[in-house]
């Protein structure tokens, strides 16, 4: 009943009131999975946005990745990676990172159809991201900007949950500890070469299951203990 | 597939068995990996899965372990584990991750319809440990880059129209019959049946430098100790045959019709190096430089054998066949300098010389045995002898042996009563370390000489080892002592010292074991055979192993020796010194996978004996 009321559902009826059409209505149509519902049995999508910068209201995002999580496994065939259209120059130094070069973003899908996609293949599901204020906050810029609505679903995040690990082991939290790359090796996961959207998507999933694993080795958690403390939670 | 995934892609191509696959295939399979995490100490497989699954292990490590619980294989980076995928798994069981492991899995579904697209890849999932390794050596039979030589038969390049007179001919007409047909032998027919063979040879020595008649039949002068082969003798066999009997020409027949003659002429059009040529340079030679000379050919000779893909047991067969003939020129030139031996005496190699297992240029093992009617004052001359011929050996590249095991040694070279003293006392009061020592003394074959007077030891011998159940159990604990190493990659027990750090010893990690046990077993079943291959075989026939452990044992050191021998080739190739060090790294994930699957049938093989060693102790 509370949670019905101040939980991310009653955000949604809220948010489902305010729209009136477009990809949102179809999106807040779906209703959210109930919290109580033990974590395992939820299916979750590990989203990952490169991006020419961390500003959320200059920069702008060059590709998605994506990957779906059910019954605690990742679906390989699930795997979505999408480059998004831009007639803005790249810097070089971005391009030689994420390996897309300007004429590759040329041919990329507009961003606004991306949204619509991405907004299909999220809804009723769970978000994860590392660091996820970022993948937040362009997805609430765009939809503002596009759809005139806030954006809002329920979130993992995967740094604060290795935060929530780090201090229950007394740990001390360096910010460079928290990087996917180092969180990974902490867990003995495989160095992945490649630097993109998928491929961060799909570290982040092996990542979160590791993580999943330290706090709740019988893995008997509810989906509110996993969003506890997490950002709109 | 996207290609951002080409990382796992990657990945998936190096691991056994899906680098049989097509690419579109691959890329197929990596659409359908679901991944699976795995805190340490969860089981495996997993238990909520929802279908049966390949697991491919990412990362990690997985201990499994039997239905009692004992551990049996520890699954490291880039293995399978597919039991859940083959109807009929021998090697089902249940697993711990003994590390945090990422699982990659594949549903069995997805497998099986991959199946009919490669047969190599449908052979890894329907068989068994063992049928797995029986057709890697099939594959390394057929392997594209080699040559056929090893696959063709002597009717594939035999002439096809045999060169013949009658033996009422005279040897003037056989004669200008040879010329007119341009060859250097003549078949000779009786009855339509083969009774000889003349040879410009024959005609050299027996009629022209004699004086002889030649309007006498050439039944006269004709070699009539026929050595001939049939006609699906392989190649590799056509040439042991000639290298065997320092012989040229070979009539090739079926039943006692010839139907054609093969040359060594017509060998070496098939094969550069030859060692029917090497055997008679030796049989010509005239002084140990000669000899020295000679024997620099061997590697290359092994390195041609290798790339003729012959199986490891033809190579050891031919390599050590040019050892007995080096052996038996060096006692020649010995009996030249000290003149003829005071009693009879027989030679005998031991080791891998002795189990026609050798290699080229391993150390030199070998014995002595006089006749009981030596004298004292008749050991300077044995002395002497054993002096000349082992130096000789080592002058030619094999090493004086680091045990001396030699005949120099004044233990090892003793009438034949003494021998049978020390053959007793091993047997009637085994030691541990006496018998590492002597294990190469129940390797012996007689070399040159009065091999009788081996033969008589051996037999009392071998019926003082088929009854005697404690010198057996002494011999299996002996066996036991060098254990495969069966856990992979990281845990691959890799030797320490400076020179082969990080590198495998397959000689005494992966062929000695084998070898060992087939000792076992011509021990206690009294077989007079010293080929280990050959000892595995009689083993089965005689009751006391079972066809299936006896073939597999036969194919993992065929396997074993395959990759030793490739190992020595490539080492060869570069100039180096050729050894048994390898460097897992250098070998392809598929020969790791057989590798491993030859290590666990030794395993196997292993814990038989050493439940039926602990069954006779009991008793």
């Amino acid at each position: 009943m509370w949670a019905r009321l101040f939980g991310p559902e009653s955000k949604r009826l809220r948010l489902l009131k305010q729209s009136d059409q477009g990809p949102l209505l179809d999106f807040y149509r779906q209703a959210f999975v109930d919290t109580k519902t033990p974590a395992r049995g939820v299916d979750y999508v590990v989203l990952d946005f490169e991006t020419t910068g961390l500003d959320i209201h200059n920069d702008h995002i060059i590709s998605i990745g994506l990957i779906e999580i059910r019954g605690f496994s990742i679906h390989l065939d699930t795997a979505w990676h999408q480059i998004i259209k831009s007639t803005r120059d790249m810097p070089g130094e971005t391009a030689v990172i994420h390996k897309i070069t300007d004429d590759m973003l040329v041919h990329g899908m507009e961003v606004e159809d991306a949204v619509v996609k991405l907004l299909q293949r999220m809804k009723g599901k769970v978000l994860i991201a590392h660091h996820a204020v970022i993948e937040l906050g362009f997805l609430n810029k765009i939809c503002q900007k596009y759809f005139n609505q806030e954006f809002y679903m329920p979130v993992i995040d995967t740094e604060l949950l290795a935060k929530r690990v780090f201090s229950r082991h007394h740990q001390e939290i360096k910010s460079s500890s928290l990087r996917l790359f180092n969180l990974r090796k902490k867990y003995d996961l495989p160095a992945y070469r490649a630097h993109n959207a998928l491929s961060d998507a799909l570290s982040t999933a092996e990542l979160f299951l590791a993580l999943l694993n330290d706090l709740y080795p019988k893995q008997d958690c509810r989906l509110k203990d996993l969003l506890k403390g997490m950002p709109g939670s | 597939m996207e290609i951002e995934l080409q990382e796992i892609y990657d990945y998936l191509s190096m691991q056994v068995p899906f680098i049989t696959l097509t690419e579109a295939s691959r890329k197929t399979l990596v659409n359908m990996i679901v991944i699976h995490y795995l805190r340490r100490g969860q089981a495996f497989p997993p238990s909520d899965i929802d279908q049966n699954y390949l697991y491919l292990l990412r990362s990690g490590a997985i201990d499994l372990r039997d239905a009692d619980g004992n551990l049996f294989e520890k699954m490291n980076e880039g293995e399978t584990y597919s039991s859940a995928c083959v109807a009929e798994s021998d090697d089902g069981g249940h697993g711990i991750a003994s590390e945090d492991s990422l699982l990659y899995m594949i549903p069995c579904k997805v497998i099986q319809s991959l199946q009919d697209e490669s047969p190599d890849f449908h052979q890894y999932f329907i068989t068994s440990v063992h049928q797995r390794l029986k057709y890697a050596l099939e594959c390394r039979q057929r392997s594209e880059d080699a040559q056929s030589f090893m696959q063709l038969s002597v009717s594939d390049i035999a002439s096809r129209t045999p060169i013949s007179v009658s033996s009422d001919t005279s040897i003037a007409n056989a004669a200008k019959h040879m010329t007119h047909e341009n060859v250097s032998s003549i078949l000779v027919m009786q009855d339509e049946q083969l009774v000889g063979i003349m040879s410009d040879h024959d005609l050299r020595s027996r009629c022209v430098a004699t004086g002889l008649n030649t309007e006498l039949p050439v039944s006269k002068i004709m070699t009539t100790e026929l050595i001939s082969v049939s006609d699906n003798t392989s190649l590799a066999d056509t040439l042991l045959t000639m290298t065997r009997h320092q012989i040229h020409h070979l009539p090739v027949v079926i039943g006692n019709r010839p139907t054609g003659m093969v040359s060594v002429t017509d060998l070496i059009h098939q094969l550069g190096a030859n060692p029917a040529f090497i055997a008679t340079d030796i049989e010509k030679a005239n002084s140990v430089e000669r000899l020295v000379q000679v024997s620099r050919y061997l590697p290359e000779l092994q390195l041609q054998l290798a790339m003729a893909n012959s199986t490891a047991v033809q190579i050891g067969e031919v390599i050590t066949a040019i050892t007995d003939a080096l052996t038996r020129r060096l006692l020649v030139f010995a009996e030249r300098t000290l003149g003829p031996p005071p009693v009879p005496y027989v030679w005998l190699a031991g080791g891998s010389q002795g189990r026609n297992e050798q290699t080229s240029h391993s150390d030199q093992d070998n014995a002595l045995f006089i006749s009981d009617d030596m004298r004292p004052e008749h050991d300077a001359y044995f002395a002497a002898l054993a002096k000349s011929v082992s130096d000789g050996l080592d002058a030619c590249g094999y090493i004086y042996c680091p045990g001396n095991a030699m005949a120099t040694n004044d233990r090892w070279r003793q009438p034949v009563r003494v021998w049978r003293k020390y053959f007793r006392k091993w047997i009637e009061q085994p030691e541990k370390k006496s018998l590492m020592l002597s294990s190469i003394f129940f390797d012996l074959r007689p070399v040159y000489g009065e091999a009788q007077l081996y033969e008589e030891v051996q037999r009392d011998m071998l019926s003082m080892t088929r009854s005697n159940g404690i010198f057996i159990a002494f011999m299996v604990s002996n066996a036991l002592s060098r254990r495969p190493p069966v856990g992979f990659f990281r845990n691959f027990v890799l030797i320490h010292d400076q020179e082969h750090d990080h590198t495998l010893d397959i000689k005494h990690r992966g062929i000695i074991p084998i070898v060992d046990i087939a000792r076992v077993y011509a021990l206690s079943e009294g077989l007079t055979a010293c080929n280990s291959t050959e000892r595995l075989r009689l083993a089965y026939e005689s009751g006391s192993m079972s066809q299936e452990m006896s073939e597999n044992l036969i194919d993992s050191l065929e396997y074993i020796s395959s990759l030793r021998i490739q190992h020595q080739a490539q080492q060869i190739r570069d100039g180096m010194q050729a050894d048994n060090y390898i460097d897992p790294k250098t070998l392809s994930g598929l020969e790791r996978g057989h590798l491993k699957d030859a290590f666990m049938i030794i395993k196997d093989m292993q814990e038989v004996l050493e439940s039926r060693h602990q069954a006779t102790r009991m008793q």
